[in-house]
């Protein structure tokens, strides 16, 4: 899947058992979102912002409702089917970086690449530019704790492409970022969209970071209040 | 269906080293009393086994399993020597069979204390039977029809008045030790003197046994089957190496089991441990399955990267097991056989035991890390990655 993925979500319902009490996390959502177009997801805590996020990104099912990547209605999968599905189609960025300890730089972006039909030194050269691509080809053979925490990020925006999947989902990604490297993680991930069409679902409470996306979605309560366009987005070029 | 690098397992136990050194100590003391028994095992039952020789064939009375139980007269060992014809001739055309009593007799040890040590009384065809594999180390072969006795090198330092030119009291009658000898097998456990002059020491006026070299493929079944006929004698015949297999079964059954039985005890044990410690593996690494499901890893890809790690952990306690026992390789014991008399054997940690002791222990890891891998492998990617 490398053209641009549309995403749509259709009537989805996700509900959480908590000390005895049901929550509706997400209640009958509807909104579609255009693939190749950046977007920041935000809303107040407990609207329902991560764990859209999760749906769309194939790591948890919704109670009911569909989730259209692309066409394909990932509500339908089984957990071995999604596990693949994500695999090949989705990109993760995390507030805490999750990159694995023990593994360098490399080896951790090499980590999805196993899952691709791909041999050794093709995994290998596609790691590498990967890290190129994020300007860490000078840090490849080090682990995590050697790097600070932007290159972290930038790690782990370069494990997320490595796969070149058509959706990028980032759950704050500059959450435990000073301001310097959050804006270069965020216009990081700007190129990521306008050079290569990536979909990117970012959630975010920084309105800073939200600036950088080309839509802004706002959820409340696990209902969508309004999709802002962004007039105030920088341009990647030049910054 | 991809599966989660190895080096990650291998880095992991390596960040986590001091776990996983206690964990492989622990696996690793349960295979060394394991490999411990199964090495006494085989100590025990290669002595024999090596030194028995299929061109041997040993007549005990019929019905007798050892030879502490046999008993024949004179006239029937002389019967059998003579007129059993498959037994080989010596150069001067005497036939190269011998008549001998055993007998277990309490001794002194160095130690203090006492055991039962076995007395051969023999003739001197016994040592042209036996050829070069009995040899006399130090002084000389007892003269026939005197009050001398040899020693198997093995009881030299392990029973009082055993040195040449000691004397030994048999009953009442004080024999000379005249040589040491040296034989395969529990021959180096036995005390020999003249046949009639130790059945007379002893009060044991008759055979337990005849020992004959015999032709090459010969069938003793015939020779058995020849003899039930015969109502002089009705000897049960065997070749020597399966006797003295038959002389090993009980003792070798009891290391084995006990073997089983203890390391089953320990294994348990062993297999808690592992299960907690791959659990605690399990607990503080379940971030790291979240991001590996996240990835797109299947969790049975996850299971699978956790079952490596579990079987890596026993294995390498397995190896640490069988570094535990190898320094007693060689070294000597005693116990009694099943005739109840001591014999000297050596502790024998053989390539077969370390691999029995290895598969062991990392059957102990498997088993110890299969409760956490499935944990592991049932997590969801949001719950895992929320937990960390």
């Amino acid at each position: 899947m490398n053209q641009p993925a549309d995403i749509e979500i259709r009537h989805v319902t996700k509900c959480y058992s908590r000390g005895g009490q049901t929550l509706r996390v997400l209640d009958e959502l509807d909104m579609q979102m255009a693939g190749g177009t950046f977007y920041a997801l935000m809303g107040p805590s407990g609207s329902g912002k991560t764990t859209l996020l999760n749906l769309v990104g194939g790591l948890d099912t919704a109670d009911q409702g569909e989730v259209v990547i692309a066409g394909e209605n990932i509500a339908q999968l089984s957990s071995g089917q999604l596990a693949r599905w994500r695999a090949n189609n989705v990109g993760f960025v995390f507030q805490g970086f999750n990159l694995l300890p023990v593994l360098t730089a490399r080896e951790n972006v090499e980590l999805p690449l196993l899952l691709a039909p791909i041999n050794r030194r093709q995994r290998r050269a596609q790691a590498e530019r990967a890290l190129e691509l994020v300007g860490l080809s000078d840090r490849m053979n080090h682990k995590p704790s050697e790097l600070s925490g932007g290159q972290e990020q930038r790690v782990a925006i370069a494990r997320a492409i490595a796969t070149a999947p058509s959706v990028i989902l980032a759950d704050e990604p500059t959450g435990d970022l000073d301001r310097v490297t959050a804006d270069q993680v965020l216009e990081l991930l700007q190129l990521l969209n306008q050079q290569l069409k990536k979909t990117i679902l970012m959630v975010t409470h920084d309105p800073r970071a939200a600036s950088f996306a080309d839509k802004i979605v706002h959820l409340d309560k696990g209902k969508l209040g309004r999709i802002d366009d962004n007039p105030t987005r920088p341009a990647t070029a030049g910054r | 269906m991809a599966l989660v690098p190895f080096r990650y397992n291998l880095r992991s136990l390596w960040v986590r080293r001091s776990s996983t050194l206690l964990t492989m100590c622990a696996i690793g003391a349960t295979v060394a009393v394991l490999a411990g028994m199964l090495s006494l095992q085989q100590g025990f039952a290669t002595m024999f086994a090596e030194s028995g020789r299929d061109d041997l064939a040993i007549f005990l009375r019929n019905g007798a399993t050892s030879e502490g139980e046999s008993g024949m007269t004179r006239e029937q060992t002389e019967l059998i020597k003579k007129e059993t014809r498959e037994i080989s001739l010596a150069a001067d055309g005497k036939p190269l069979a011998a008549a001998e009593m055993y007998l277990a007799v309490r001794r002194r040890k160095v130690t203090g204390g006492e055991t039962n040590v076995a007395m051969r009384g023999v003739e001197p065809m016994t040592f042209q039977v036996h050829g070069d594999a009995l040899q006399i180390n130090a002084g000389r072969i007892p003269i026939p029809g005197s009050d001398e006795l040899i020693i198997g090198q093995d009881l030299v330092e392990r029973i009082a008045d055993c040195k040449i030119g000691d004397t030994l009291v048999i009953n009442v009658t004080p024999f000379k030790i005249v040589g040491t000898f040296r034989g395969k097998g529990g021959y180096q456990s036995e005390i020999w003197g003249d046949l009639d002059r130790l059945g007379e020491a002893l009060q044991r006026p008759v055979r337990s046994r005849v020992i004959a070299k015999i032709a090459p493929n010969t069938d003793l079944a015939a020779i058995e089957a020849r003899y039930s006929e015969d109502k002089r004698v009705q000897p049960k015949v065997q070749t020597e190496r399966s006797y003295l297999q038959s002389q090993t079964q009980v003792l070798s059954i009891t290391f084995t089991v006990l073997g089983i039985f203890l390391s089953a005890i320990m294994g348990l044990a062993a297999v808690f441990t592992g299960t907690n410690a791959m659990l605690s593996l399990v607990s503080s690494r379940t971030h790291e399955i979240g991001i590996l499901l996240s990835l797109g890893f299947r969790p049975f890809a996850v299971f699978l990267a956790f079952q490596m790690e579990a079987l890596l952990l026993g294995t390498l306690g397995g190896i640490l097991g069988c570094l535990m026992v190898l320094p007693f390789q060689g070294a000597q014991t005693g116990t009694m056989n099943q005739t109840f008399s001591e014999v000297v054997f050596a502790f024998r940690t053989t390539p077969s035991v370390m691999l029995i002791a290895i598969l062991f222990a990392s059957l102990l890891g498997l088993f110890g890390g299969a409760l956490p891998a499935v944990r592991a492998a049932r997590l969801r990617p949001t719950e895992a990655l929320r937990r960390g």
